[in-house]
């Protein structure tokens, strides 16, 4: 019997597996990583056995990530920000170096150390002191270096005290310290093959601050000298500097006048400050300067100033002495029209300059103005190049480039020798809310349908005639395609085209900085179009809302934007409310066609009066009160519900919009019947007590607000995350649960399902009986409530369900797992509560599918939606049923992206890739010939069996 | 190369902080090679918090593949779950692990999920209570298995279509329609006449002559057993022709 309920498990795990095979095909994975940072981003080569560079950046996000610049895929990806105590002071920092294989990463107050080829951890350091503010590789090598791993080189800092650390780099201990405790601000640290300097910002006795640089000996870290610089009253905040050198052999520190008519230069270990004038050859103001300089030892010590206007941009070039630390101009790259980006490369001492403007792209020595390659760019950038980086190789005489460019909106793209080779759609990371658009392609005939329906007898069969006639003249193309389309059914993969099943729909996604783009589920996820809705930071998107041909987006300002979803074209637009709405609820209509939109306060009240036919409404205020409205009054809720004192409401769910019942009852295996608690305005409330450490679920009646059933769990850790979901006549939730005085209690994640029937007897309805009519407000019948608890390994920070046409195929539910990034679905039949507890099943209760309970449910491999992929930081999880009943789509966003197919109860409307319409072909043709041959023989036989006869 | 720097890594944290916990994964048969385990592997301890200090202390895979934790100094002494989370579908055995409130541990044990947490396994490390307290605690990481994420496609091979029994039907009945007319042959003339016989007798055969000889086989009737006016069934030696009888007369005659 037990072996049964093994066999059973068995062969129910594999109904969701997803096939090796269907990987890419099935779904798609933007692994996100963020803006990349301009200091931050550069192309190294991890290993020096090999010549192959990868393309690393820290993001906004504070993730490192390794990107192969072959295809824009990511090698690895780390998270500072996840063993930093303190936010960190603008954008982390990471450093990298040529043939080193650990990249150094800080944020807040936390140092790190990776491995370059595989983001394996190095080690890490947490200060205490204060935040990091610098971070140099020292790329000298010395007698003290014990490995190929170099130092690292750290200022931390906390008001007033900087203190200078040499960091072993295989092992991160400290190596020496330097403390200054004068006062200033500690700013940068730089190094030069000699010395390690530290430049630390004094405060002027006006205003502004002075430069003050000191000499470390990178051996002991003992100070060897000590220098001011005079700034006068230039440098006004620490941004003012605009550039700090390091590992070059003549480090540079530059920053401009206030009216940047002259850009000052220092050689970092010199008293000299050279004042070079600015030649404005643009005539309008100069919007942004930035120095580009090679950070290599043995690179030659030559630099280059972009400016950058309105209207455009030039580049000077310049050389630095190494003997007398004179900064002398070399030569112009004149100005341009249009955006420009200038980014750096050096090949061994040669320092190469690329700049990308929006025709061509050109590499110029760094020694003449000559330029060394040119390429037109094959298609015109559509958005403005903030920043780039670059890797020159030589091949023979001539010279390859390929760039990193990270656009404006937040698209970041490869361009090898003026061709895209890849794009990341990094602005994917901000996403904030997701829909699937409904392309309106029958809409036509839907609408030329109803004009029959509503004409006279014969005007309807006329305009039929007209209509098919009119259908005739796309016959020829039909009849062309016809060939190609039989060949490729029989030869490609997929065995039918199913995006007439709605299973490629688009996706649209607003994300946070006023942007949305559609997706082409079809085509790997690839963006279609992206639109600047509006130019905010913060959109705070509430609701996405959408009908055919169009999405309407409503954000907590009260405003809405309709976009065209085949063009991203703005349709209308709405002015906002004035008032900021918490949340927006989006309520169907009484027939289901249409949806509309109810905007919430933080008071919990809807912002204008419902109209009838949007029936009840259930909301949370922000002082954790649940509030009941109805129709046309949105003065005085109807009921409302306040937990406990000490609860605080966390969170509310309802069932999901499209939640189809296929069966009023279960089967049980006797032939009787227990029947579902099928309520449509069920409201789950979860309640925390972070100080009882208990969270209470309340399952209540939208209409009259009573509880139909409550149940508090102890021992609850209220700062992790708990997930609720309800669905059809069941409900579940997550949380960490753990040991509290009672002695069997256990500590780990939990998982508890609920199942509510009309009465715990089989073919009995309760009190309501056969009655057609029920009320919410006289006699609602409270539920019989079957749970059971199990045992997780991860906690769940998201639940959702999946969603079919018509709700016949199994359930399953789509819990997101933070702690493995990746989303599992789990069936439904495994968490029924009624699996026999202790005992093996009964022969009835296994031919209902029930095996025995085991308190620990592991998380089979086949449940795992998101199969082996790392997909990061999902926040929500969106279901949608598909025209066939098998198939639900699942999007999941909120760092990643994630898109692919449910098939909980396998694919049964669908041929499968295992079904070879090849093989069918040979097999009746086989069994042609076979008649062919054996037809002859048998005649043969009959005639000659009448002969003998 | 990799386990001296992994010493290298130990020692150096251990100066720096007052306890650490290393977490080591040896080779085993799920995982042969603990260096393959992605980047994104970590290891957890989580408890439910007796103050507000960190109560999810989390630790990433290290070059060396150790999960190194610096454990914290509370109030009280706290009960740890140890969790080791994988992205590549391997699957370790949780553990528990007992810190005390100055931040050294006092033992680690195996741990079964869905089990009272007193429920311990294996000990994997206990404080020794006379001797000095170490600063730094190495266990081993046990792998349990690997999840296997996909499906298997059932692949196509001639052996499943020779066990598939439509086809071995179809063979034999192949093979008997080309072996048949040989074995009769080979009969001796006296059985041959005798099983020819028989053979007219049987309706089917009969059948087939008929239909070669232009009569109409009444199946309808065969089947429902009655005597056909057919030409075959009054040469039958008995009235009542069925299949049961042929068969009858078959294993008389063998």
């Amino acid at each position: 019997m037990r072996l049964k309920a093994l066999l059973f498990a068995a062969c129910l795990s594999p109904a969701v597996a997803i096939y090796s095979d269907e990987v890419n095909h099935v779904d798609f994975h933007h692994a996100l990583l963020g803006t990349p940072s301009p200091d931050s981003t550069f192309f190294l080569k991890p290993s020096t056995a090999s010549n192959a560079s990868l393309l690393y950046t820290l993001s906004d996000k504070l993730l490192v990530g390794a990107v192969n610049p072959r295809d824009g895929a990511l090698v690895w990806r780390q998270n500072l920000s996840r063993s930093a105590d303190s936010p960190a002071r603008g954008a982390g920092l990471l450093r990298g170096l040529d043939g080193n294989d650990a990249l150094v990463g800080a944020a807040g107050n936390c140092i790190s150390s990776w491995s370059a080829q595989d983001g394996k951890l190095g080690w890490e350091r947490r200060f205490t002191e204060g935040v990091v503010a610098d971070i140099e590789l020292l790329e000298l090598e010395d007698a003290t270096a014990t490995s190929g791993v170099r130092d690292t080189i750290a200022v931390v800092g906390s008001d007033g005290v900087g203190i200078v650390r040499r960091l072993e780099g295989a092992t991160g201990k400290t190596v020496w310290e330097y403390k200054d405790t004068s006062g200033d601000v500690p700013f940068q640290v730089s190094s030069s093959s000699t010395e390690v300097f530290y430049i630390s910002l004094q405060s002027a006795m006006l205003k502004g601050y002075k430069i003050k640089i000191t000499a470390l000996d990178p051996l002991t870290g003992r100070q060897t000298r000590q220098q001011v610089l005079n700034t006068d009253t230039d440098v006004t905040t620490p941004e003012s500097v605009l550039y700090v050198g390091a590992n070059s052999a003549s480090p540079l520190i530059a920053w401009t006048d206030k009216s940047q008519k002259s850009l000052k230069v220092n050689v970092i270990g010199t008293k000299e400050v050279t004042s070079i004038a600015i030649d404005n050859v643009s005539g309008s103001e100069i919007r942004q300067i930035t120095v580009h300089a090679p950070n290599k030892l043995n690179s030659l010590p030559h630099f280059l100033v972009h400016f950058v206007t309105d209207a455009g941009a030039w580049a000077e070039v310049y050389h630095v002495d190494l003997k007398s630390s004179k900064v002398s101009n070399a030569y112009r790259l004149p100005y341009l029209q249009g955006q420009s980006v200038v980014s750096t490369s050096a090949i061994d001492a040669n320092v190469y300059f690329t700049r990308i403007t929006e025709a061509e792209a050109i590499v110029v020595s760094s020694a003449s103005h000559g330029v060394l390659a040119r390429w037109d760019l094959q298609t015109p950038p559509s958005e403005v190049a903030l920043h780039s980086v670059s890797e020159v190789v030589a091949k023979g005489k001539s010279l390859a480039v390929r760039s990193a460019l990270f656009r404006e909106h937040g698209d970041w793209q490869l361009v090898r020798n003026g061709q895209i080779e890849w794009t990341r759609h990094e602005g994917l990371i901000d996403a904030v809310a997701a829909t699937w658009a409904e392309t309106d392609f029958q809409e036509d005939l839907a609408h030329e349908l109803e004009v029959e329906g509503h004409e006279t007898l014969y005007g309807a069969y006329l305009h039929r005639v007209k209509r098919h006639a009119r259908d005739l003249q796309h016959l020829p193309d039909w009849l062309k395609g016809l060939p190609r389309r039989i060949l490729s059914s029989i030869l490609t993969d997929e065995v039918s085209n199913l995006d007439s099943f709605g299973i490629a729909k688009p996706v649209i996604i607003a994300t946070k900085n006023g942007r949305v783009h559609a997706l082409n589920t079809g085509k790997h996820g690839a963006v279609s179009w992206s639109v600047q809705v509006t130019d905010t930071t913060q959109w705070d998107v509430k609701a996405i809302l959408s009908s055919p041909g169009a999405v309407t987006i409503h954000p907590s300002d009260g405003s809405s934007v309709t976009l065209d979803i085949l063009t991203g074209e703005i349709l209308s637009r709405t002015e906002p409310s004035g008032s900021t709405l918490h949340t927006i609820a989006v309520l169907a209509t009484q027939d289901g066609a249409s949806l509309t939109t109810a905007g919430i306060g933080a008071d919990g009240a809807p912002a204008t009066a419902l109209v009838k036919e949007n029936g009840i409404l259930v909301t949370t205020s922000a002082d954790g009160r649940v509030l009941g409205w109805i129709s046309e009054d949105n003065k005085a809720p109807v009921w409302e519900f306040v937990p406990p004192s000490g609860q605080k409401v966390i969170k509310a769910t309802a069932r999901p919009a499209h939640d189809p019942v296929a069966s009023i009852g279960k089967v049980l295996g006797n032939r009787s019947v227990l029947y579902k608690y099928l309520n449509s305005n069920l409201a789950l409330i979860t309640a925390v007590d972070a100080k009882a450490k208990t969270a209470s679920f309340y399952l209540l009646d939208g209409v009259s607000g009573k509880v139909l059933h409550a149940t508090t769990q102890t021992g609850v850790d209220s700062t992790q995350p708990i997930a609720s979901v309800v669905s059809e006549n069941w409900l579940a939730y997550s949380f960490w649960g753990d040991v509290t005085t009672d002695e069997s209690s256990a500590k780990g994640y939990q998982l508890v399902v609920s199942e509510l029937y009309e009465s715990p007897l089989p073919n009995d309805r309760g009190a309501l009986d056969s009655a057609s009519n029920y009320s919410s407000v006289d006699t609602l019948p409270l539920p019989h409530v079957i749970s059971q608890a199990f045992m997780i390994p991860e906690p769940i920070s998201h639940m959702a369900v999946t969603q079919t046409r018509q709700g016949i195929t199994t359930r399953q539910l789509l819990c997101t797992l933070p702690s493995s990034n990746s989303i599992v679905g789990i069936p439904r039949p495994v968490l029924d509560p009624r699996r026999p507890v202790d005992r093996d099943p009964t022969a009835a209760e296994a031919e209902e599918g029930l095996f025995r309970y085991t308190p620990f449910l592991e998380f089979d491999g086949k449940w795992y939606l998101s199969h082996a992929r790392d997909v990061a930081g999902i926040k929500e999880v969106l279901s949608s049923p598909t025209l066939l009943e098998s198939t639900s789509l699942i999007l999941a966003y909120g760092n990643d992206i994630y898109g692919t197919r449910a098939t909980p109860s396998q694919a049964f409307d669908v041929l499968g890739k295992s079904f070879s319409k090849l093989q069918l072909v040979l097999t009746v043709v086989a069994l042609g010939a076979g008649v062919a041959v054996l037809a002859p023989m048998t005649r043969r036989k009959q005639v000659n069996a009448l002969w003998k006869a | 190369m990799q386990f001296s720097l992994s010493a290298i890594v130990l020692l150096g944290i251990s100066s720096l902080v007052s306890a650490s916990l290393t977490i080591t994964i040896p080779s085993s048969g799920p995982l042969p090679n603990p260096h393959v385990l992605p980047a994104t592997s970590h290891a957890t301890l989580t408890t439910l918090p007796s103050s507000a200090k960190d109560h999810i202390l989390s630790a990433s895979l290290t070059r060396a593949a150790t999960f190194v934790f610096d454990l914290p100094t509370s109030a009280t002494a706290e009960s740890y779950l140890l969790d080791i989370r994988s992205a590549g579908g391997y699957v370790f055995a949780p553990y528990r692990v007992d810190v005390a409130a100055d931040g050294s541990v006092l033992g680690i044990w195996e741990t079964f999920r869905g089990n009272p947490w007193d429920n311990r396994g294996a000990e994997k490390y206990v404080v020794d209570v006379a001797g000095k307290k170490p600063d730094d605690v190495v266990v081993e990481a046990k792998v349990v298995g690997r999840k296997a994420f996909y499906e298997e496609r059932a692949k196509f091979s001639p052996l499943s279509l020779v066990k598939n029994p439509m086809v071995l039907l179809a063979v034999v009945a192949l093979g008997l329609m080309f072996v048949m007319p040989k074995l009769m042959e080979n009969m001796d003339p006296e059985m041959r006449a005798e099983f020819e016989q028989h053979s007219r007798s049987s309706p089917i055969t009969g059948a087939t002559s008929n239909a070669m000889a232009g009569g109409g086989f009444d199946l309808a009737g065969w089947m429902a057993g009655t005597t056909a006016p057919s030409p075959a069934a009054n040469d039958a030696p008995q009235s009542g022709a069925s299949g049961r009888d042929t068969s009858g007369s078959t294993r008389r005659r063998g």
